[in-house]
């Protein structure tokens, strides 16, 4: 690529070079030069110039201009408020007009301390009032969501929500209503604002109009700390602080990683954190004595059980892992098992591959791509919500979408994208070998990604194979003792049918509602948000998780280390000390601290030798026949244990709804909002029609938690059908 | 002819379909006496766009109506030019005579009145509109007359 | 003085609706020759005429037409601006309901200067009349083979002022809400759809036939040299005869008033008088022999704007007046900035309190503030529109202002012609949200 034509612009008597077209905001900001602003925000788009903070004067122009909508041009001349009276006077008079309705309840607005309006009044703005009539007054607050409330009196109408709703998650639910002084922000018929991304606009806006209800009065600016951790909750592990007071989470928010997440956080990943506070928290021990049930125990005691429980097992323990382990506690685990019992069999989470570390891009990789193709049926905004974020900034920068089963025809000039999200991709290998075979390998911006069902199933696989040069083991002909690692794992119906046939079962989960009734021991499961360690995401990057809260107990690793003491087995419990230990076997020896804020993509030095055979089967992909239809049943980004336990996400559980492609509808004479059913082998399941574009004919979709245990070829009909009244 | 279908005829004549969103409305509320919840849903259809995105359009215009109105509009323009030769005697006309404010419904369902920004009639002033139909001028005597003949209509 | 007939000129016994009657008139016959000219000389002609856009800004046609790319790689739009809203303004209402032929043929003489193949003409809402007869003059142009592969679409507007802005216009044409961009980029670069695009007015593109049939040069010779040609000029408020008035440019405002519109009736005496659409500064009785041109109008420190002259009595209260300006910008604002958002509210109520004799000393200067905090900082013109008039209201009748503060009431003690207007601004307006806007 070409050297950008630089260009020097003047900004307050000082110069500065910076590339042709720079933003001026950009380009003050090079000078050390602030041009505040409220509306502007390159993310949203190109600037609207709406809230007039920005005005400055420059030379040869007769009136202020609003700074955010120019760019750099070589020879400009720009004076901001600090050398211009005439700007200082523009701002001064745009800070009156915005205050004129803005009330004065900064003591008990959420946003105060934190407020931009607040902090560019005090810079900028107008020391007293002169408006002696009545402000516009609204209701207030009103829910646009149960997770989000909306002032309309604060809302100083800069459209920020509007655009991000517009032309980021383009869902087209929130917008401006009415005319001039009458504008409001809403939503349609008062409906709840849902999808994905909607927490975004809670950051973006720069009042505390928009605002998470989970956080309405929980904090002051100066009682929190503001975390930087990784969310745990999909495999993109977007980067996030999360504000803590008193030990205690009270919000997630996003900090900005431009090659993973841009500043953008999905509804899961911003609000689901209350989990750590569900009433079915698991807080201490639980072992059951034969007799009289389950019965608390103080952690002395629930490793004297756990010793002996693992010692009876004799060498048949087998480990079900979730896939949200950290690296550190899954390698802990796998050391325990392998090197201090000798049992080498684990129930790993899914399939992983080395295939895909030829391919490794970042994702912002997608955004810049001329054509992406999307392989596999799972939506990615269920499985991977970023990762469709940035395919519709590819699509809105001109990019081709494909959707497809088969091998694209791409150009070879082009930079391309292959992105598998569904089943049968055995861990990345099938999209790598695509990518090799349609020469991606070493070519610019070119690259292949592959979602994973869990956030850290590689890291995990990873940790498992490194910990021991063993081969792993087959299941052993009885299970002595089975240890099921986390939530995940214990609502795997594979690993309850494992228990059935275990001899005792240990389970670390965080819910009773997960752990009661099968398991001769409960230990308390911790939440990403409460653990020190490292993920690794769909890009192959190594990240950083911190302890944010304090949990109930020990971390996993904490007792861990206790425990494996006991079977002479050395394992610090500290993450850093972990990490070192494996880092030399599968990270090129990085050490802890070099895993960085934000993270870089490395990729793998060489990667360990995984296990081959995925022990949690995945249903085989077979092809429609005759009428049938392929029904893909996905488990949706709204489901699982967390998500169940945060009121505020309820609504936005899936409908008990199939998709199906416009093709397939007509032709079976359904419309959407028809009721339908939905049959294969005597079993049915009724459900409301939804027909969408972006399905390919031959495939329906249904959230796992409505398919009634279907999957692959089924029948779809109109309901009603051959019923009689 | 579904509405839909009619939209997507007139959405063809322009570049991108989303401009006919107007001539959408214009349709729609035609069908409807005014912009129900349905006819956001069948423009949004019909345009690829949210019904959220149609009622945000359509409440940026005053002649979208969100809320029902009467089967008959009365239009008094108060703007300086009509309201300099009486405009507001003319509305006070149709207040008296139809027993309304501005910006109200008869309870019979028939007639609502409402006062508008300037209809460029100003040289003929004052300018009443019944029904998108100019009147230029409308005296305070013309008013009885012309909403008998809304009642007869 | 007669009326000098170009752009209306044919219609005065009978419209020119029907294309046999425009073409009997000479109508089309331009058409013919400009599709034998180069562009380019279509273009020169313009700029040698000296025509300016009859829509308010008084552009020059030609040089607006010359930054339209000639190599776009994208399609050439041209756009008719047919969203009159500007109060006391209804010149090209006219037009369209005597000769909108000539408006089309207009449209398709400058489609073919800038190599346009797209002209979309978006006129007003309210103008359903208009919009029919347009319409038909339309299908009959199409049926008579004169589009030669240019499509017209007739898009109507649905009520919004603002949509008179060309960035508004465009917008509102996308399909959006007819919010305003900010400029640049500029339309002739990147207007409708992100393609190049040329606004003009309906007067302006029904001028362009006139223009090539009597030759730029000899169209220059009418009026003075800064501003050639005629206008409709559309006379409104206490005038004997309001209407519409095809004058040369330079025609002075008394003779608009007293000659053609026959002077103020009642045995009233003219007050003040608004020369270019409600968004230009008054003018005061002393000044009625200005002359209606851009320079004269310029210097009188008011503007040509969209010639609509609106005459004003002594019984009408400036304050009133001032707040029924303000009522109809602030019904009007977008609401996309903030200076005329919220500027134009609070003018408003600074209005109101004056009127009711609530205000206090000082307030005029703050009227007068908050006037100059909006001008020049807004997106789009139209915070100007508001503010300007208003102040030039305070400005020119400061006293008549200061005595509703020192007496507390208004001195016209009910008896004002703009007594209690009721303006759209205070009715119920789209939904119960809007209701709690109180101003």
């Amino acid at each position: 690529m070409s050297m950008p034509e630089l260009v020097r612009v003047t900004i307050d008597e000082k110069d500065v070079h910076v590339a042709k077209g720079t933003g001026l905001v950009e380009t003050a900001l090079s000078a050390g030069i602030e041009i505040p602003v409220f509306c502007y925000e390159p993310r949203l788009g190109a600037p609207i110039g709406a809230c007039r903070m920005c005005l400055v004067e420059i030379e040869g122009m007769p009136k202020l201009q609003a700074g955010c909508t120019l760019t750099a041009q070589d020879g400009m001349v720009v004076r901001t408020a600090r050398t211009s009276s005439k700007a200082a006077e523009g701002q001064n008079a745009t800070l009156e007009f915005i205050l004129v309705n803005h009330p004065l309840d900064c003591p008990v607005c959420d946003k105060g301390g934190e407020c931009p309006l607040q902090d560019l009044t005090f810079r900028y703005g107008p020391g007293k009032t002169r408006m002696n009539f009545e402000k516009t007054t609204f209701e207030k607050p009103i829910p646009i969501s149960p997770a989000i409330s909306l002032d309309r009196e604060r809302c100083i109408l800069c459209y920020r929500c509007t655009r991000f709703s517009e032309a980021v998650s383009e869902d087209g639910q929130l917008v401006a209503r009415n005319r001039g002084a009458m504008s409001v922000i809403t939503t349609f018929e008062d409906e709840p604002y849902s999808g994905p991304f909607t927490g975004n606009v809670t950051e973006l806006c720069p009042v505390g109009a928009l605002l998470p209800t989970q956080y309405r009065f929980e904090a002051r600016p100066w009682e929190i700390v503001d975390v930087p951790t990784v969310c745990g909750m999909c495999p993109v592990g977007c980067n996030t602080h999360a504000t803590v007071r008193e030990g205690k989470v009270k919000r997630v928010i996003s900090r900005n990683h431009p090659e993973i997440d841009e500043g953008w956080l999905c509804d899961k990943g911003r609000f689901a954190f209350t989990h750590l506070r569900a009433a079915d928290r698991v807080v201490e021990p639980i072992h059951r004595v034969r007799r009289r049930g389950f019965e608390p125990v103080s952690w002395p005691e629930a490793l004297d059980v756990a010793e002996s429980l693992l010692k009876a097992a004799d060498g048949r323990a087998v480990v079900a892992l979730s896939g949200s382990e950290t690296v550190e506690e899954a390698y802990a685990l796998a050391k325990l098992m392998r090197q201090g019992l000798g049992s080498h069999h684990a129930v790993l989470p899914e399939e992983v591959s080395a295939g895909l570390d030829a391919y490794r891009l970042p994702l912002s990789a997608i955004g810049d791509a001329q054509t992406v193709v999307v392989l596999g049926d799972v939506p990615l905004n269920e499985s991977a919500p970023i990762v469709d974020l940035w395919v519709r900034a590819a699509r809105r920068k001109g990019a081709t979408i494909v959707q497809t089963a088969d091998d694209p025809a791409v150009s070879s000039t082009e930079r391309v994208v292959l992105i598998w999200s569904g089943p049968g991709g055995r861990g990345g290998a099938r999209v790598g070998e695509l990518a090799e075979r349609l020469g991606l390998a070493g070519k610019d911006g070119c690259g292949a990604f592959y979602i994973p069902a869990t956030p850290n199933g590689r890291g995990v696989a990873d940790a498992w194979a490194a910990c021991s040069d063993e081969e792993p083991a087959r299941e052993p002909d009885s299970i002595g003792l089975l240890v099921v690692s986390g939530d995940e794992a214990a609502g795997n119906p594979n690993v309850r049918a494992l228990a059935e046939r275990a001899e005792a079962v240990i389970v670390i989960s965080m819910f009773h509602g997960l752990a009661a009734g099968w398991a001769d021991l409960v230990l308390p499961g911790t939440s990403y948000l409460e653990r020190d360690g490292t993920y690794v995401n769909l890009e192959g990057r190594l990240q950083r998780l911190r302890q944010t809260a304090t949990p109930p107990g020990p971390t996993e690793l904490e007792w861990i280390s206790q425990l494996a003491a006991r079977f002479h087995v050395e394992i610090p419990p500290y993450a850093s000390a972990v990490f070192a230990e494996l880092s030399k076997r599968c990270y090129g020896g990085l050490s802890f601290g070099e895993v960085g804020e934000r993270a870089p993509l490395r990729g793998y030095v060489e990667a360990p030798v995984h296990v081959e055979v995925p022990p949690v089967p995945e249903p085989a992909e077979e092809p429609p026949s005759g009428t049938g239809l392929h029904l893909v049943a996905y488990k949706p980004l709204f489901s699982g244990p967390a998500v169940e336990r945060v009121p505020e996400l309820q609504f936005q559980r899936p409908q008990a709804e199939i998709e199906l492609s416009p093709d397939d509808a007509r032709t079976r004479g359904i419309a959407n909002g028809d009721r339908v059913v939905v049959s294969a082998g005597g079993v049915s399941v009724e459900l409301r029609a939804r027909v969408s574009k972006d399905l390919r004919a031959g495939v329906a979709r249904v959230a796992l938690e409505h398919s009634g245990g279907l999957l692959g070829n089924v029948e779809v009909a109109p309901a009603g059908a051959g019923v009689t009244a | 002819m579904s509405l839909v279908t009619e939209i997507q005829e007139i959405a063809a004549q322009y570049p991108q379909s989303r401009s006919a969103i107007m001539p959408a409305l214009h349709l729609a509320q035609k069908k409807y006496g005014w912009l129900p919840r349905e006819a956001f849903e069948e423009v949004g259809e019909a345009l690829g766009l949210t019904p959220a995105y149609c009622m945000s359009v359509a409440s940026f215009y005053d002649m979208y109506h969100l809320e029902p109105v009467g089967t008959h509009i009365v239009e008094v323009c108060t703007n300086i030019s009509c309201a300099l030769v009486g405009a507001q005697a003319t509305l006070e006309a149709f207040e008296r005579e139809l027993g309304i404010r501005p910006g109200e419904t008869t309870a019979d369902g028939e007639v609502t009145l409402r006062t508008v920004e300037c209809y460029g009639g100003c040289g003929w002033g004052p300018v009443v509109a019944v029904d998108q139909r100019y009147h230029e001028p409308v005296k305070p005597e013309d008013v009885p007359r012309l909403v008998q003949d809304l009642r007869n209509a | 003085m007669p009326e000098h007939h170009v752009v209306l000129a044919g219609a005065e016994e009978r419209p020119l609706t029907a294309i046999a009657d425009y073409r009997a008139a000479g109508g089309y016959a331009q058409l013919a020759k400009a599709r034998q000219m180069e562009p380019q000389q279509v273009i020169q002609e313009l700029l040698d005429s000296n025509l300016r856009g009859r829509g308010g800004a008084f552009f020059a046609t030609g040089r607006k037409a010359s930054f339209i790319p000639r190599d776009s790689a994208k399609p050439v739009y041209l756009t008719v601006n047919a969203d009159e809203s500007e109060p006391g303004t209804f010149k090209d209402r006219e037009i369209m309901l005597r000769v909108p032929h000539r408006l089309i043929e207009g449209c398709l003489i400058t489609a073919h200067a800038i190599h346009s193949k797209n002209v979309f003409i978006y006129i007003r809402g309210e103008y359903l009349a208009e919009f029919e007869i347009l319409r038909a003059a339309l299908d009959e142009a199409r049926a008579a083979d004169l589009f030669d592969g240019v499509t017209v679409v007739l898009h109507r507007g649905a009520g919004a002022y603002i949509c008179g802005e060309e960035t508004g216009l465009l917008e509102s044409l996308e399909g959006k809400r007819g919010q305003p961009r900010s400029k640049p980029p500029f339309p002739a670069i990147s207007g409708l759809y992100a393609s190049p695009t040329l606004i003009n007015n309906v007067e302006t593109v029904a001028t362009v036939p006139k223009v090539l049939e009597l030759g730029a040069a000899e169209y220059a010779k009418i009026g003075p040299p800064d501003s050639t040609g005629t206008r409709v000029f559309s006379l409104s408020g206490n005038v004997a005869r309001g209407g519409n008035y095809e004058l040369v440019n330079g025609t002075t405002l008394r003779e608009l008033i007293y000659d053609f519109g026959g002077g103020i009736p009642d045995g009233r005496e003219l007050k003040a008088i608004i020369p270019g659409g409600s968004s230009t500064p008054i003018l005061t009785a002393s000044e009625v022999d200005t002359p209606l041109d851009y320079d004269a109008l310029t210097k009188a420190g008011t503007m040509f704007g969209s010639g609509a002259i609106i005459a004003i009595d002594d019984r009408c209260c400036m304050v009133q007046l001032g707040l029924r300006v303000a009522q109809f910008y602030m019904h009007e604002s977008c609401g996309k900035c903030t200076p005329c958002r919220v500027g134009t509210r609070w003018m408003v109520q600074i209005l109101h309190a004056l009127e009711d004799g609530s205000a206090k000393q000082g307030d005029l200067d703050l009227l007068l503030d908050v006037c100059d905090r909006i001008l020049g900082k807004c997106l789009c013109p139209l915070g100007d529109a508001a503010a300007m008039p208003v102040a030039s209201y305070v400005n020119r009748f400061r006293k008549e202002f200061q005595e509703h503060i020192d007496h507390g009431a208004c001195p016209y003690g009910g008896a004002s012609s703009l007594e209690h207007v009721f303006a759209p601004v205070d009715q119920h307006h789209h939904s119960p949200v809007a209701a709690e806007v109180p101003v």
